[in-house]
């Protein structure tokens, strides 16, 4: 007899075994009425792209543009940056449409390709070598946000409320010390309220290995954050 | 209660899933058990919800009002059709084709015309190498006065005989 093991993953398997009523995510037939996704108004809007109509193409545009700006400004650090990757992200897909079936729902598609190309980016600017210059200006609390503030509750600098932007600059750097897929699943999580499937989804990734990866980046998050939390609740 | 009762390392790991609502059911029980009986664990979940909380400080960058019209015109470019015709470097391209061919027509004609010259118009200095032999005994052929005086010589067959014994 045939064991199921040997047709899909042994994680798909358990998600079955656990919710029988949740079918096993095989790959859907080539078909546009096959497919499962026709509910989402951003597919019917790729769709009618793929048919010609532009402006479908512009509110897609439009709903995204915001929402991967954001994600990529987190991922690079640079707004110029980040929309040019978010243009790219919109460029892949236009040049993609005529061919576009849905397999997935659209949101879950585009975060696929922004994921992508921000590993691309990061890739990249690996490559290049950058001199990093003391960051005395980099914000209000200097190069280390965290080493001042530290200093501060240490009691060898007067203590005082928390500004916004200084909890800003720490939170951030808390981020920036998050590895690449840490911070993409952080970010999915937290901006697009994406479930674990669907990240898994849009990262390639099972989800098991996605709830690993929460896992250890809010934890990572709790130890950097955890002694600003008291000074966290005093901001102005 | 125990107040000091903590999470083991499977329960840590599932902590955060716990807290996103992406545990299964029997293993939510099991945290939540834990959690009622123990007050470190609480505050574990309390300093990852509230660590949650705090990226609510981030900045939100968006993009800017004019992103959706230069991202549609980009793509329009991009999809403009390649026409040969309309490339820089094919119109010079034409151009030197155009003057190559006109160069080498001119050319060949004339090559053609000095050609077709020399067949059909008279050449002087053709005309006097067939005259040659006659010029080179010119002086001979002055002292005879007339050429009919020659014909009836020749016709006379005075040196024929001359010249069969010589």
């Amino acid at each position: 007899m045939l064991d199921i093991r040997t047709l899909v993953s042994v994680d798909k398997v358990a998600d079955f075994e656990r919710n029988p009523h949740v079918p096993i995510q095989t790959k859907p037939g080539p078909s546009v009425e096959d497919s499962g996704y026709l509910h989402d108004p951003d597919v019917q809007l790729m769709l009618r792209a793929k048919q010609g109509d532009d402006g479908a193409f512009t509110q897609l545009v439009k709903s995204y543009q915001d929402r991967l700006t954001n994600i990529f400004y987190h991922m690079v650090q640079s707004q110029e940056a980040a929309e040019d990757l978010a243009q790219d992200v919109f460029l892949r897909i236009y040049r993609a449409r005529h061919g576009y079936l849905p397999t997935a729902r659209f949101s879950t598609w585009l975060f696929r390709i922004a994921n992508n190309l921000a590993s691309n980016s990061r890739r990249a600017k690996g490559r290049r070598k950058e001199v990093n210059l003391p960051g005395s200006e980099s914000g209000p609390l200097g190069a280390n946000p965290a080493e001042q503030l530290a200093l501060e509750k240490s009691g060898l600098m007067p203590n005082r409320q928390l500004d916004r932007r200084e909890l800003q600059a720490v939170v951030q750097q808390a981020m920036e010390q998050l590895n690449e897929r840490q911070r993409m699943a952080v970010l999915l999580h937290k901006y697009e309220d994406m479930s674990y499937e669907d990240i898994a989804e849009a990262m390639e990734l099972t989800p098991t290995a996605i709830k690993s990866l929460l896992s250890r980046a809010r934890e990572n998050l709790r130890q950097a954050l955890e002694p600003y939390m008291q000074l966290g609740k005093e901001v102005k | 209660m125990e107040k000091t009762l903590r999470l083991s390392a499977d329960q840590r790991e599932d902590l955060v899933a716990y807290l996103d609502g992406e545990l299964p059911d029997q293993k939510a029980q099991s945290i939540d058990q834990v959690l009622a009986r123990s007050e470190v664990a609480r505050h574990e979940v309390e300093a990852l919800a509230r660590t949650w909380e705090m990226l609510d400080v981030l900045p939100t960058p968006k993009a800017p009002p004019e992103f959706t019209e230069r991202t549609m015109t980009t793509l329009k470019v991009g999809e403009t059709p390649f026409v040969l015709a309309e490339q820089a470097w094919f119109g010079i391209l034409k151009q030197v084709t155009i003057a190559t061919v006109w160069v080498a027509a001119i050319g060949l004609s004339g090559w053609f015309g000095f050609k077709a010259t020399n067949l059909w118009m008279s050449n002087p200095t053709r005309q006097l190498l067939e005259d040659l032999p006659t010029l080179q005994k010119l002086d001979q052929f002055q002292e005879v006065e007339s050429k009919d005086f020659l014909e009836r010589l020749q016709k006379s067959q005075l040196f024929h005989e001359t010249s069969e014994k010589g």
